[in-house]
């Protein structure tokens, strides 16, 4: 069966869409400006001894630093944990906003949101205030007699995982919450129907058709979590070091921009390889899909 | 021909303007220490010379050096940088060097002298502890600091070798006039860093900056802290359950540079003169703990009887403590600091 259509309405097409395409040249611009020039820059001087004469040095040093390494493990511990903390609390958590009655999902929405609105540095140190020996939570635990001796909650990793997770929770809940609510409640009624448990209705409905949503909030997730500074510097108490730490103790003890660069670099580097990662997983999910619908 | 006239009056006002008043901008680090520098050092002295002088705060001036010195939009004529910094700074050729015909060489004692960041007050790295903790029996010297079967309780240090690596090697009993010799080995610095691993697992902390220091002392999160006394002197004066010690305290100096290619160089001399006259140096210990280091400063009275005991360089406090000494950190502090971040990752 062909289709004949009006080459006038294809000519109107391609000018609408060169139309958009020319209004999106001021936001391409700023990028080009703001984060293309600055790419390139760090590129530059990741290859600039601190006399500006050009080296390799910097790579040689960096990579061969059993520091770089364990920086990376902990950068790579901290982001995947947050992720996973993130999925296991934030899936129930949209799963509950996008059934409840709109005035419900919207007034949680308003607390889930709350978090997004305040000063990071502030909830850092509103973490301390709960978490430290202490503090409200370990008053409440060794007052009760629940335990005796204050648990080590903050001025570790446990303590940077809490403020991790307290960052980037409603970021990952924006879009799982959107792609849940946009699910049309009739399929979730026509499966019912037709004798699906709950948990079926979640496995084989729900989550395929928020698969999307859940993606987009966990590459959200990872690439800032990978970046994070300030809640491990005021958390970590000094123990958690992932690179963007390193790249701090190189800038400003050592005034090593080279080396600064050659970390920016590596961040970078991860977080292309992570992009690359999750859309293969992706596309891969969304073949195995396809292939069981066909089956 | 009326607007001529009143247009070449306002080109005569405009030239005559920079001569009348001076503009200069002055970097400190802000807070509370930046406040004191305001009212007792650059205020008054620019007031005296007529200036007009504004004020940035950083708190991390040698970053923002190199940033402006390399990019060459240099937006202050003053900064305020811990000597260690300061010679730092120096070597990368990022100062003007200090004009000693109009500031007074004379002001500073020769193991502090710098040719391009001008010392004027100093500060101990010393022992505080709770006084909840230990009561009228706190530890009282770096030995018994590391001795956690005597003194137990939850320590607290520096994020960074600088100061820690001469504070474990005065507790393994190496005496003061000796640490930078035996930190001039491969094995001293070795032995220091071994020393610090040693203490490790009874570290809660390792701060990142004097304002947490302080904290974690008046909160109790810490026992024992490695803090400056300014810092200290802050928590117990605010009531905190907190004592400390000048005993082994590492005595460290700040001071005042000038960017390399400043717009205003003279002026910025004229002020760092005037501004570290002996008066203003030792009013600036009406706000905070900080003493000065031109010894001047200590005649005459200026400072009260009762403030001296509070000051890491006052003479009574002077005997068993060691001076940071800036030209080693410039040699060896990367490596230094190496060894200690990878003791840290162990």
């Amino acid at each position: 069966m062909t289709v004949t259509v009006d080459p006038a309405l294809l000519a109107d097409a391609r000018r609408e869409r060169r139309f958009f395409l020319s209004l999106s040249l001021p936001a391409l611009f700023i990028v080009g400006l703001a984060a293309i020039l600055p790419i390139l820059w760090i590129i530059r001087q990741s290859f600039l001894t601190t006399g500006g004469e050009y080296t390799v040095g910097n790579y040689t040093k960096v990579l061969s630093s059993g520091l770089t390494w364990s920086a990376l493990v902990t950068t790579l511990e901290l982001s995947l944990g947050t992720l996973a903390i993130c999925i296991v609390l934030g899936i129930p958590l949209a799963l509950a906003l996008a059934s409840a009655r709109p005035r419900v999902a919207n007034l949680l929405m308003a607390f889930v949101m709350l978090p997004l609105w305040t000063a990071i540095l502030v909830r850092t140190y509103g973490w301390l205030v709960l978490l430290r020996r202490d503090g409200l939570i370990n008053a409440a635990l060794t007052g009760s007699g629940l335990t005796a001796e204050p648990l080590p909650l903050v001025y570790n990793f446990t303590g940077t995982l809490i403020g991790m997770v307290h960052y980037m929770l409603p970021l990952f809940l924006l879009p799982v919450y959107a792609a849940m609510r946009d699910i049309d409640p009739n399929l979730i009624r026509a499966s019912a129907s037709m004798g699906a448990t709950l948990g079926q209705v979640i496995r084989t409905v729900i989550m395929p058709l928020s698969a999307g949503g859940i993606f987009s909030g966990s590459v959200i997730v990872l690439i800032y979590s990978i970046g994070f500074f300030i809640t491990p510097a005021v958390l970590g108490g000094g123990k958690v070091n992932p690179l963007s730490t390193r790249i701090e103790r190189a800038l400003s003890t050592f005034q090593d921009w080279g080396s600064a660069s050659v970390l920016g670099i590596l961040l970078l580097v991860l977080m292309a390889l992570i992009g690359v990662m999750l859309l293969a997983a992706r596309r891969l999910l969304a073949q195995t899909t396809v292939a069981a619908a066909h089956a | 021909m009326s607007w001529l006239r009143i247009s070449l009056t306002a080109f005569a006002i405009s030239a005559a303007l920079p001569v009348h008043a001076q503009t200069l901008t002055i970097t400190t680090a802000g807070g509370d220490y930046g406040n004191a520098m305001k009212e007792a050092m650059w205020g008054p002295a620019a007031k005296e010379l007529g200036y007009d002088v504004r004020e940035e705060t950083l708190s991390d001036g040698l970053a923002a050096l190199k940033m402006q010195v390399t990019s060459g939009a240099i937006a202050t004529d003053i900064i305020h940088l811990g000597s260690p910094e300061g010679a730092q700074a120096a070597a990368q050729s990022l100062l003007e060097p200090l004009d000693y015909k109009i500031i007074d060489a004379k002001s500073v004692p020769e193991g502090a002298a710098s040719d391009y960041c001008y010392p004027f007050d100093s500060y101990g790295t010393v022992m505080s502890w709770n006084t909840k903790t230990y009561g009228e029996n706190p530890p009282k010297t770096w030995a018994e600091f590391w001795d956690v079967a005597k003194f137990p309780g939850r320590r607290a240090l520096r994020a960074n070798a600088q100061d820690s690596i001469e504070i474990a090697l005065l507790s393994e009993g190496v005496a003061p006039a000796d640490v930078y010799a035996v930190l001039s080995t491969p094995e001293g610095l070795e032995r220091a860093i071994m020393r610090l691993e040693a203490i490790k697992p009874d570290v809660a902390v390792w701060w990142t900056s004097g304002a947490q220091s302080a904290q974690l002392l008046k909160d109790g999160e810490a026992d024992l802290v490695v803090t400056w006394n300014g810092r200290a002197e802050t928590v117990r004066k605010d009531g905190g359950a907190a004592d400390y010690t000048f005993k082994g305290s590492v005595i460290g100096t700040d001071c005042l540079g000038v960017p390399k290619g400043a717009p205003n160089k003279e002026a910025a001399m004229k002020l760092i003169a005037a501004m570290t006259q002996p008066v203003r140096v030792a009013k600036l210990t009406d706000f905070i703990a900080y003493g000065p280091v031109n010894p001047a400063a200590y005649e005459g009275g200026l400072i009260p009887e009762d403030r001296l005991k509070t000051l890491a360089t006052a003479p009574e406090n002077a005997g068993t403590s060691v001076f940071s000494n800036s030209q080693w950190w410039v040699k060896n502090g990367e490596a230094a600091q190496q060894a200690f971040d990878e003791m840290m990752a162990r």
